[in-house]
Order: structure tokens, then sequence, then C-alpha cells
């Protein structure tokens, strides 16, 4: 069932554009010069009952703007948007009964009282009878680990303590959508890891809705089977999140280890050499021409021999440089 | 409709439980205001005292009237202080700053929300301190009170203290059209401060289109006071209410254009 359908989604802000120095102040208080920025432009989506999509984009990309709109929050420019049947920024009772926003940067929660105190108020604020409110206070806090944090002020916790109990408020009245806006931003790998964990339980169990946008890649490759790229605002792949990945994934990273002091014949392949010592070799290669390598440089019997991906970080790099020629 | 203001009631009575309990986690923050307000609310007092010492009659009006005039304003803005004037004060910094979102994202209206979730304990003794200056006043003018006198001030404070509410909203609803409302909200002050000394009775030609028109604040503290003292006429009474009637109808209205226009901040 398609729970979010957008048609030629566009959302433009109008921004001053000042000149330099005073100059171009006092002329900025006769004659104003506007531009037009396009955040989002003719983006079409749909997105089905359950998924778990993961939006990616560089910084100005129009993620959070897309989620804005989708949420509400703003009023598209043109096209067509329905979430859930209802055309968001209406911001109907009903429609925001049913889903929950998690903005990384900004705080539900009350700093000076406890935990406890914030989700009282959202037990009012969504008409959850007492009994409905316990059950799901309950459930989310046996899950998140977190019965010693219920009764201790906001301010106390730590970022990923607090990001926990954002999620709890945010899950309380069980929504059928969650737009999760950086939730990991800022929380070391542990936090993040433990949140990644709660997030997939809750979509596999709930199947609760998710769409979450990121700057950190682990947390899509981790969660979202489908990804969407979008760069200027517009939507530059759609798709598997594997298949995103492995296509631009053009490298391996191969580290040698060796018994003796070892000297490197000429390599082909393509090859380049990132770091190299009597003992230790590590060689970047195109990895199609990997296994090629690795069966010319066995001939120099290694003791050990690692794999590994490249760099998250440079895959996304790519992404957005090569911008998804043909990929959407 | 029965149930949705239900949910309302108990919504703010939650918001002003958190409230209370967040100003009582400091001691300070607590009883600091009782102190503060209480001698803010003196130092006016002084003012007054220093004209009236000088003058007998402003207008029409005398000493009793002018009593009662003061007092009724401070009551109407001690309400003001206590419930909703921190509430909503901070729209414009949260339209600014994009901190709207998490209103606007929730069930049940943010305007509620944020009328209710600052309310002031500590403006809680203006409140006696007006009732005892109305009731001096009251003295003072030798009105002969019946409960229907008391029931029509009441009314008129309450319909009053609503329009307070209604402009302050307005106002600063500008901040979704006008980032920079500023100047609007010390405009707002001026009007505040001069009518808080002058009852609407002395204003003229395009004072009293100002004062009772623009910013209504020349009729706020005088029409509860002209009903008190058996001087409000009908026409009076009707204008109260066509303005009260008319800054909703314009407050919604310009509060739900707002917030279509609301373009939040960038992350």
């Amino acid at each position: 069932m398609e729970i979010i359908k957008t048609a030629g989604l566009t959302k433009n802000f109008k921004r001053f554009k000042k000149q330099a120095g005073m100059i171009g102040s006092i002329k900025g208080l006769i004659r104003r010069e506007y531009e037009e920025k396009q955040a989002i432009g003719n983006l079409d989506l749909t997105i089905q009952e359950g998924e778990f999509v993961g939006l990616i984009g560089p910084n100005g990309a129009g993620k959070t703007t897309l989620v804005k709109m989708l949420t509400g929050i703003i009023a598209p420019t043109c096209g067509s948007v329905s979430v859930l049947g209802y055309y968001p920024n209406d911001l109907e009772h009903e429609f925001k009964q049913q889903y929950a926003v998690v903005m990384g940067q900004k705080s539900q929660l009350f700093f000076e009282l406890t935990v406890e105190d914030t989700l009282r108020l959202f037990k009012e604020i969504y008409g959850l009878p007492e009994e409905e409110y316990e059950s799901s206070r309950d459930y989310f806090v046996k899950l998140f680990q977190v019965q010693d944090l219920m009764h201790v002020q906001v301010r106390t916790l730590s970022l990923g303590e607090r990001m926990k109990m954002e999620l709890i408020a945010a899950l309380l009245h069980n929504p059928k959508i969650i737009f999760l806006d950086e939730p990991t931003i800022g929380l070391d790998a542990v936090a993040s890891k433990q949140i990644r964990g709660f997030l997939a339980e809750i979509n596999e169990r709930r199947g609760t809705t998710i769409i979450l946008t990121s700057h950190y890649m682990e947390d899509i490759k981790a969660l979202c089977k489908r990804s969407i790229v979008i760069n200027h605002g517009c939507k530059i792949y759609d798709g598997d999140t594997e298949k995103l990945f492995e296509r631009f994934q053009k490298f391996k990273k191969i580290t040698f280890t060796f018994s003796e002091p070892t000297l490197l014949p000429n390599l082909e392949f393509d090859a380049r050499i990132l770091e190299q010592t009597p003992y230790k070799k590590v060689i970047m290669v195109p990895k199609e021409n990997a296994a090629g390598l690795l069966r010319e440089l066995m001939n120099l019997l290694p003791t050990d021999i690692t794999v590994e991906e490249e760099e998250i970080g440079t895959i996304v790099e790519r992404i957005y440089q090569e911008g998804g020629d043909g990929l959407a | 409709m029965r149930g949705r203001i239900k949910r309302n009631l108990r919504m703010v009575r939650v918001l002003i439980n958190l409230r209370l309990q967040n100003l009582m986690m400091f001691r300070l923050g607590f009883f600091g205001p009782f102190f503060v307000d209480s001698c803010v609310f003196l130092v006016q007092l002084c003012v007054f005292e220093v004209i009236y010492s000088n003058v007998d009659r402003i207008g029409t009006w005398g000493k009793g009237q002018m009593i009662l005039y003061i007092g009724t304003f401070s009551m109407i803005n001690a309400i003001n202080m206590v419930i909703y004037f921190f509430g909503i004060n901070g729209i414009p910094d949260k339209i600014k700053n994009g901190d709207m979102d998490l209103y606007l994202t929730k069930p049940g209206s943010p305007l509620l929300r944020l009328t209710f979730e600052r309310i002031n304990p500590g403006s809680v003794p203006l409140l006696f301190l007006s009732g005892v200056i109305i009731s001096y006043g009251i003295k003072e003018g030798g009105i002969k009170i019946t409960p229907i006198l008391v029931l029509g001030y009441v009314f008129w404070v309450a319909v009053m203290a609503v329009l307070y509410y209604l402009v302050e909203v307005l106002i600063r609803s500008f901040t979704f059209f006008i980032l920079t409302s500023g100047n609007t909200i010390i405009l707002e002050e001026a009007g505040l401060t001069l009518c808080m000394q002058l009852p609407g009775i002395v204003f003229y030609g395009v004072y009293k289109v100002i004062f009772y028109v623009i910013l209504p604040y020349g009729i706020m503290a005088t029409i509860p006071v002209q009903f008190l003292t058996g001087e409000l006429t009908l026409s009076g009474a009707l204008w109260g209410i066509l303005v009260a009637a008319a800054f909703t109808i314009l407050t919604a209205f310009v509060w739900k254009q707002g917030i279509r226009h609301y373009n939040s901040a960038s992350s």
C-alpha cells in the first residue's frame, strides 16, 4: 500500500541577494534583489507501507526540506504530495496523530525535567488512554534498556541516552510513519549501533514505515533496503542500497603481511601502493583486477592477507561527484 | 467537539503542571520573580502617585475613576503576565530559529501550547495588588457594588484580557512574514506604556483611531471602568465587543496564513 506519494514536488525559496560592502547595503535598502533557490525540484516519489528508506545527499541537497514538506512543516511551491492520504500542510490533527518526526538537532524533551514528565505531556497531546500509554512506554523502555534513566533530569543524560529518549517520545503513540532527520548525529559508534538496532526492530516488529536521512552511510547501509540519493534538489538515484554501493564501490584495498622483508615486483592491474614497509604492503586496486593482483602476489608467500572495501565516505563522495549519471 | 475541548483542557493542565515543576527546579528562579514583579509594580504605582498628586482630573475623570483605571489596567496586565505573555513573547524567536517545527508536527493547536507552556506564577502577587487598588478605587469613587456590577466588570476584564492576548499574538505573528518584526513590538510597548497612564477618554482625532482601532489599548481598561462607574454607553459596549471580535478574526486569519507561510530555518 502506498503511504507516501509525490509528483512534481517542488520547493523554491526566495532569498535576498546583497552586494558586498556598505554600498551594497545601501543599494539593498533602495532596490532589493532576490534570487530563487530551488531546494527540491520536480520530485516524484512513492513509498510503500513498512519500507525503511534512506535519504542520502550532501549538505544543502534538499533532504531536510523534503522531510519538512512530507510532515507538513512547510508548504510545497508546486506539485502534489500525499502522506497517508492527507495533504501534509493542511496540518490536520488526524494526520499528525499518525506520524512522528525526530530531528537530531532539535530536542522535544524538557531539559530540566525527567523523560517521564515529557512523556506525560505527549500522552495528553496524542490523547492516549492510560493503559495504552503505560504499555507503550514500558515496551520501549525495555527495548531501549533505559529503565534507570526515566527519573533523571534530561539535561544530565548523555547524547546517546537522550536520543533514545527522543525516539521513545516519538514512538509512544505507535505512529505509522516515522521521519528521522540525522538521528545519530554526534553519537559515538556504540550508541549509533544501538540506535540502529532499535530502529531495525521497530521497523520489523511493528511494521513502522521509516524515512531516514543521515550523513552516516553506515546507518543507511545497515538499515535501508532502499535508498534515495538527492543532490541539488533532484533525485539522482532511487533503488536498492546494495546496488548503489556496489556500483560506486570501484576499488578494493588489499593488505599483505610478510614474515620476512619482501620487495614488490612491478605491479600491473592499475594498482596503487598506499603504504609500504619491508613486512607490510597496502595496495588499492580496481575491484575487477583484485583477483589478478592476489594471484600474482600469492607467489611472494604472504603470511596474512586482508581484503577491504573502500571507505564508505569515499564511495559517497563519488556518488555525489558523478551525480548519478544514468542512475535515476 | 466536547472531546477536543476536554483534551485541550487536559493538555493545558499538564503544561501548567510541567511549567511549575520546571520553575521549582531552581529556587531562585521560582521565588525571584515574586519579588521582582512586585517591585516593578510598586515603581509603577509611584509614577502614578507623582502624576496624580499634581493633577485633580484627567479628561472628565476624577481621582476615584483614575485609581480604578490604574487597578484595572494592572489587573489585565497581570493576567497577561501570569498566563500567556512569556509563551507568546517567544513566538518570534521560535519562528526565526525554526523551533516552530516541533509545535507544528504535534496534534493539537500549536498556539494553545505556546500560550500555556510558560505561565509565570511570579506575577500572581500582581493580581492581588491590582485587586487591592480596584477596591480602593471603588471606595474612593463611592461606587455601590451589586452582583450584576461585579459580573459585568469581570466579563469586561475577561474580554479585554483576551483582546490584549489577541493583539500580542497578532503582532508576533508578523514574524512569519517579515523576520524582523522587532520594531512592531517596540510600537506595541510604547502604546502600552502610554495607555497604562492615560485612559481612553482623553484620546481624540487620529489618536483615538490609533488607540481605539489599530492598537486598541485605549479601550482595554477604559470600558471595564466605564461599566463600573455607569458611564458605558451602548455604542461604547458594542464597540468593545466589535473590536474584540474583529481582532479574533484577524488574529486567527494572520496566524493561519502565517503557518502556511512558515519556511522553517535551515538545519
